[in-house]
């Protein structure tokens, strides 16, 4: 997928000023974390499951070298045939080799995050195959060539009433209603049916893989990914290596933790392993089926200080709880992962340079790192990020050096004071009488989108001394 | 070209790693110990079970004997259909029923597209999650979990297991054999989306509804045990 993050701010701007959106994110903004809290609450010790779950992916990451061995292992014994791609583009070309070896002309798609990344779609029609996404949300944006806003809820910006435009667009069915939000899952279910029951070849991903067995996990609520994976001949599962833990149980606590996190239920209405081809015995199921996994220069993270962040369960809880997600919407990040993860993967698996604004959409509230179902210390990473922006001289030169002075003013503790000591004196008497500044210099960035409150007068060191000397 | 990918991803991945010996990876593993499951909704597992797949949009019928069985299942085909029609499994459990009692003309095999209701025979439930699950093989083809309008499963109470880790457990010697199973299917609800600006709405791609089926030392008090926690857990202050 084409990286468009340099015109975040551009776009952030954009998604503010369309007024029925940001109400739409507002709402989804306060109802995700209502319900993400009650199937935390309700589960009981869900810290401890979380930090069960963290010392397991970590112990998997520090010995993936062991697990990835084992897993392939395990999957070539169960009968997959195991790819490696190192790049996006070369995910893209096992694929379509996979299907010019099938003479495949329809492929089913489950959603996956992978394949946005690597730009899978444009590739196999640009290699003459006919490409389905079919989760209703990836569906909806395919019809409407738009790209996922929510890695969880890939069409939660559009409303019904967009969605039921499209499909009469799209749909050549006739004149009917489709006023219900009921009505519209009917008529993709029908049209969707006919794809799963054609396909040549099924596309999905995996939210694990069981080194121990070589089986990978699905955790779908739509069933969509299982008839992906269940009806057409040939399977090709996309995935990452660091989707790769131990054993099954791990597998289901994971699974235990992506759900509540995610949608708030105690667990989707499909979880499914698969460990490869049909047998001899049944009666369905792909006749072959591929696994390929993808580096993309995960395994430099790894290797980094930003490891942690590949412990990412894909839960979209830091979106959901982001001030900066829900005001300039997921499109704005400009590539595949928004959000608080989005803004700590994209530069590391693009470049810091081309994704300067991402770790600077942060206001560090710290409450991505609080529901984090992993516990990855997103605001420490994003900050990271910056520090290491500014190591490399990455952003404008006003803005450096605006940040130098800073440094070396609040560097300098006797100086700090005296100079905001006296600036807040001055601002608060030319602003006493009004209580605030429509304009200020050297602050245009605040005061033209907001007034800027005038200060009390004392700063916060005047007035814990006068407290504490009162004490005495 | 993929084996020289592979070779360079191997080499990053191991310069990454800890490089530690498999004896002391797998005793490293084991020190971790269990994950906490989470907590059930009732000390009784068999209705801490309905109650979760009453939460997860599931129904319910109280079916002790097999001809409870076969007779819960016509008058619900018959409810639904009208009709005593239905595609079931191949699972011996199914076959042994006594399907003339309950009015039901069972066909034997693989759903084709087009016919509305299927039945499975689950081989256990998980009460943490209200799950049912299923094996795949010749007994139970996937696509009769996931092309009908309404996925019927009968399940064994004896058969219920409390949590997710006590599956893995069962499981052990199918997953450990020779040829493992190629699918294992936890279903736990009607397929559903909320793709759509958030609301739920049953029947996405799959089953628009999923009918669990308990047989076995199973009473009808513990359904109304499971309704009532639910409508109390509705109504804290309701009488």
């Amino acid at each position: 997928m084409e990286l468009q993050s340099q015109h975040f701010t551009r776009k952030a701007v954009a998604a503010l000023a369309d007024e029925a959106a940001a109400a739409q994110r507002d709402a989804m903004a306060l109802f995700t974390p209502v319900v993400r809290e009650a199937a935390v609450q309700q589960f009981g010790d869900f810290e401890a499951l979380r930090q069960h779950v963290k010392r397991i992916r970590r112990h998997s990451l520090d010995n993936l070298d062991y697990y990835l061995a084992r897993f392939e292992l395990e999957a070539t014994n169960n009968g997959n045939q195991v790819h490696y791609a190192d790049s996006a583009s070369e995910l893209n070309s096992i694929v379509l080799d996979i299907c010019q070896q099938h003479d495949a002309r329809k492929v089913a798609k489950g959603k996956s995050m992978v394949t946005e990344e690597t730009g899978l779609n444009d590739y196999l029609k640009r290699g003459g195959l006919e490409v389905i996404e079919t989760d209703l949300g990836e569906y909806i944006i395919q019809q409407a060539g738009e790209t996922p806003s929510h890695i969880v809820g890939p069409a939660l910006h559009k409303s019904k009433e967009q969605v039921r435009e499209l499909f009469l667009e799209k749909h050549a069915l006739g004149e009917r209603e489709l006023e219900s939000i009921s009505d519209l899952v009917g008529e993709a279910r029908s049209v969707l049916r006919d794809h799963f029951l054609q396909a040549d070849i099924g596309i999905i991903g995996a939210n694990a893989l069981i080194a121990e067995t070589g089986y990978s996990m699905l955790v779908t609520n739509e069933g969509n990914g299982d008839l992906c994976a269940n009806l057409p001949r040939v399977l090709i599962i996309c995935t990452t290596l660091d989707r790769i833990l131990p054993r099954g149980e791990d597998a289901t606590a994971v699974q235990r933790l992506l759900v509540r996190s995610a949608t708030g239920q105690p667990q989707t209405c499909y979880t499914s392993f698969y460990s490869g081809p049909r047998r001899e015995t049944e009666l369905d199921g792909p006749l072959e089926t591929h696994i390929v996994l993808l580096d993309n220069q995960r395994s430099d993270i790894l290797a980094s200080d930003y490891r942690e962040m590949l412990q990412c369960i894909r839960c979209g809880a830091c979106l959901n709880h982001c001030p900066i997600f829900t005001a300039s919407g997921g499109h704005s990040y400009g590539w595949v992962y928004p959000g608080p993860m989005g803004s700590v993967l994209t530069p590391l698996l693009n470049s810091l340079e081309d994704t300067a604004a991402l770790p600077n959409a942060c206001t560090s509230c710290g409450r991505c790192a609080e529901v984090c179902p992993a516990d990855i210390p997103l605001p420490d990473l994003l900050r990271d990020l910056r520090h290491q922006q500014s190591q490399e001289n990455i952003g404008s030169p006003r803005w450096r050096m605006g940040l130098r002075l800073h440094a070396w003013v609040a560097a300098r503790p006797g100086l700090y004071q005296f100079l905001t000591t006296r600036v807040m004196s001055i601002l608060n008497k030319l602003g006493r009488r009004k209580g605030s500044f429509h304009k200020l210099p050297f602050a245009s960035g605040w005061t033209d989108q907001r007034d800027f409150p005038s200060p009390q007068g004392e700063s916060f060191m005047q007035q814990y001394k006068a407290r504490r000397d009162d004490r005495e | 070209m993929s084996s020289e990918s592979r070779s360079r991803i191997m080499a990053r991945v191991r310069h990454a790693s800890l490089g530690q010996n498999a004896a002391a990876i797998e005793a490293q593993l084991d020190d971790f110990g269990v994950a906490p499951a989470a907590e059930l909704p009732h000390d009784d597992t068999c209705v801490a079970f309905m109650i979760n797949v009453l939460r997860n949009q599931g129904s319910i019928d109280v079916a002790p004997q097999r001809v409870d069985v076969v007779k819960a299942v016509g008058q619900y085909i018959y409810r639904h259909y009208r009709s005593h029609r239905l595609v079931a499994g191949n699972d011996p459990h199914l076959a042994a029923m006594p399907w003339r009692d309950g009015g039901v003309l069972p066909r034997f095999g693989e759903i084709e597209p087009g016919e509305p209701v299927a039945l499975s025979y689950a081989q256990w439930g998980v009460a943490e999650t209200g799950a049912t699950i299923f094996l795949s093989g010749r007994n139970n083809p996937a696509r009769n979990n996931l092309l009908p309008e309404h996925h019927l499963v009968v399940l064994d109470v004896n058969q219920l297991l409390p949590d997710l880790e006590s599956l893995w457990q069962q499981l052990e010697p199918a997953i450990t054999g020779a040829e493992r199973p190629r699918a294992l299917f936890c279903i736990a609800g009607p397929s559903s989306t909320a793709d759509i600006e958030a609301q739920l709405v049953c029947g996405a791609h799959g089953p628009r509804a999923w009918h669990v089926i308990l047989t076995g030392e199973v009473r009808q008090e513990q359904l109304d045990t499971a309704l009532d926690v639910l409508s109390s857990k509705k109504n804290p202050g309701g009488s």
